[in-house]
């Protein structure tokens, strides 16, 4: 089988995040990128698959140094090679933007047999971008997989997909196919020493998105203004050294809310 | 028209379709448009709801490929009533269904999608749509351009669903749509639900759930020994159960419980929407956090901004020396 593994790279969410002057996206000077977190348990399954049925990962990409760091990263883990799309003008791409660029890079390389991709980016977080993907490629896909396994013959994949309430819906796949991973969904392995030095050897090409025919993309939304939320919050902080607190906090239990 | 895809579950409309007629209604009155409900596969679907909510139409399409919900027929018989019908802007629900072929059917039309959306304003003759990004603690301004239809997904419980005008009466429409060309790539085994095992958090009058926060699995007795001492039940965010710390049925949010108890105490859970959505309407939400820009604060009524690890054994014993 041949799989992509496609990976975001995102603002590390552990950091502050600070609104640049434009007020348009966040500051991404000295901001530190990680792969989105969701796609790492794509790319575990993706490896994962590999090595029940052979075949090879690639690893795809979108963006500057970023995406660079992010694709090192998964041949670290093991996948066979990377496809860097050389972007450094992404402010304001959508997620439609992005699913062509990508898609258009899959065709490139001579298609695949399965596309997996985190069900959400950790950035715009709406899941949208590996459905997009399988519309613009002219494939199948299902959302949400927590489990995905092929058929022998490597023509179909079966998907358990989580849907809401604790509900699971199993689906069959024909491929080709764009499947998008749940978080949690398994445990991405970590990169070992052996695997770092490994990567180094590993073919990494670097496309622009001229190369892989997409011309400069309309993003079809207006950005007008990054916030943060409105606290139309009715919280009532209670200060103090841990014991004043809780103290106070029963109190307002007991009397103002009744619920002790 | 504002069209709406009302969504579906076991014969009936779905709690965040009311939603949609909500948003629809309003941002239809401060558009100048109708507002028309679609509902595919639409046979032994209760439609009171819509029957008189104060909207235009309701719209059905039926055919043996909606009995089960499929992507590629949603798409064709969707773009197909786009191509007729022409609405300026067409909702569903932030569901994972409605994430499911929204994003499709925007790439077939070639037209934007803001997913993602909790509220929206009307400057000049546009709508500006306010979309959750960076987890919910930043909001995103963004302006559909080159004219419509766009299309847009609600965020569940971001407009208030019985705030819906009745007293309407649409017409109805079924309208004839061919899917037997659609080739099948896409076949649904089947549906099952996890196990609940013992764990009924839905009748739970005190619920404490503990989050990332806490750290490492041995950490939780201390969400345990706080549920004890106040007669309660425990719960988790998800982080919590992926990491395995808690079997998957203590899991409180959108993939798991709902749960509405009388108190309910977030121990370092920064309170994603999808968390959010499953424990909203506790009667009472106490959060204690280190991190005051935690989205759960927004949600709760009284907060600690503090180290747990300190908070939590000083509020367990207070209680257990209360109770004696």
């Amino acid at each position: 089988m041949k799989i992509f593994s496609c990976i975001k790279p995102v603002i590390d969410p552990a950091t502050r995040l600070v609104i640049n002057e434009s007020k348009t996206w966040i500051k991404t000077q000295d901001a530190t990128f990680i792969a989105s977190e969701a796609d790492n348990y794509a790319l575990e399954e993706a490896l994962r698959l590999r090595e029940k049925h052979n075949g090879e990962v690639v690893s795809l990409s979108l963006g500057g140094e970023e995406a660079a760091k992010v694709l090192r990263a998964g041949l670290a883990m093991g996948a066979d090679r990377a496809i860097q799309i050389s972007d450094t003008n992404l402010r304001g791409a959508t997620e439609f933007n992005i699913a062509e660029t990508l898609a258009r890079a899959i065709e490139k390389d001579g298609g695949a047999d399965l596309v997996l991709a985190g069900v959400q980016s950790d950035d715009l977080g709406t899941g949208a971008t590996g459905v997009m993907l399988a519309e613009f490629l002219g494939w199948s896909h299902a959302t949400v997989a927590i489990a995905i396994s092929a058929n022998p013959e490597g023509k179909m994949v079966q998907v358990e997909r989580e849907l809401e309430g604790g509900v699971i819906e199993s689906v069959e796949l024909t491929l080709p196919a764009v499947v998008t991973i749940q978080y949690g969904a398994n445990q991405p392995r970590y990169a070992s020493l052996k695997g770092i030095m490994a990567a180094k050897k590993k073919p990494f090409v670097v496309w622009s998105p001229g190369d892989v025919g997409v011309a400069a993309s309309d993003p079809m939304l207006e950005v007008k203004e990054l916030v943060v939320p409105e606290k139309k919050s009715r919280v009532e902080i209670l200060s103090g050294t841990p014991e004043e607190s809780v103290t106070l906090l029963v109190e307002k239990l007991r009397k103002e809310a009744k619920v002790l | 028209m504002i069209l709406i895809i009302a969504e579906h579950r076991e014969g009936k409309l779905t709690a965040n379709s009311k939603e949609l007629v909500v948003f629809a209604q309003r941002a239809g009155r401060d558009l100048g448009m109708p507002v028309q409900a679609l509902v595919l596969g639409s046979a032994g679907v209760d439609l009171e709801m819509l029957s008189t909510a104060k909207i235009e139409r309701i719209l059905t399409i039926d055919d043996a490929r909606l009995n089960t919900y499929d992507p590629d027929a949603w798409v064709h018989a969707l773009k197909t009533l786009t191509d007729q019908r022409s609405p300026a802007l067409i909702v569903a629900g932030h569901t994972t269904q409605g994430m499911d072929f929204m994003p499709r059917l925007a790439v077939a039309l070639r037209k934007p999608l803001v997913a993602g959306c909790v509220d929206y304003a009307k400057i000049g003759d546009h709508l500006v749509l306010t979309r959750q990004v960076f987890n919910a603690k930043m909001n995103l301004k963004v302006m559909p351009k080159n004219g419509g239809p766009f299309l847009a997904t609600l965020v569940p419980g971001s407009f208030p669903g019985d705030e819906i005008e009745m007293g309407g009466t649409p017409e109805r429409e079924a309208l004839p749509v061919d899917l037997t060309k659609i080739p099948v790539r896409r076949r649904s085994l089947g549906v099952s639900k996890a196990s609940k095992g013992n764990v009924d958090l839905a009748s739970a009058s005190v619920i404490v759930a503990g989050g990332r926060g806490l750290k490492q699995k041995e950490n939780f007795s201390l969400i345990s020994e706080l549920a004890d001492a106040l007669g309660g039940a425990v719960g988790a965010s998800r982080p919590v159960v992926d990491a395995e710390w808690l079997p998957r049925e203590y899991q409180i949010g959108s993939s798991g419980q709902t749960v509405s108890p009388k108190l309910y105490v977030a121990v370092g859970i920064s309170g994603a929407i999808q968390h959010l959505v499953g424990m909203q309407n506790a009667r009472c939400i106490v959060a204690i956090n280190k991190d005051p820009e935690a989205p759960i604060f927004k949600v709760a009524h009284y907060g600690i901004v503090d180290d747990l690890f300190k908070v939590v054994p000083a509020l367990t014993k207070l209680v257990r020396d209360l109770r004696g």
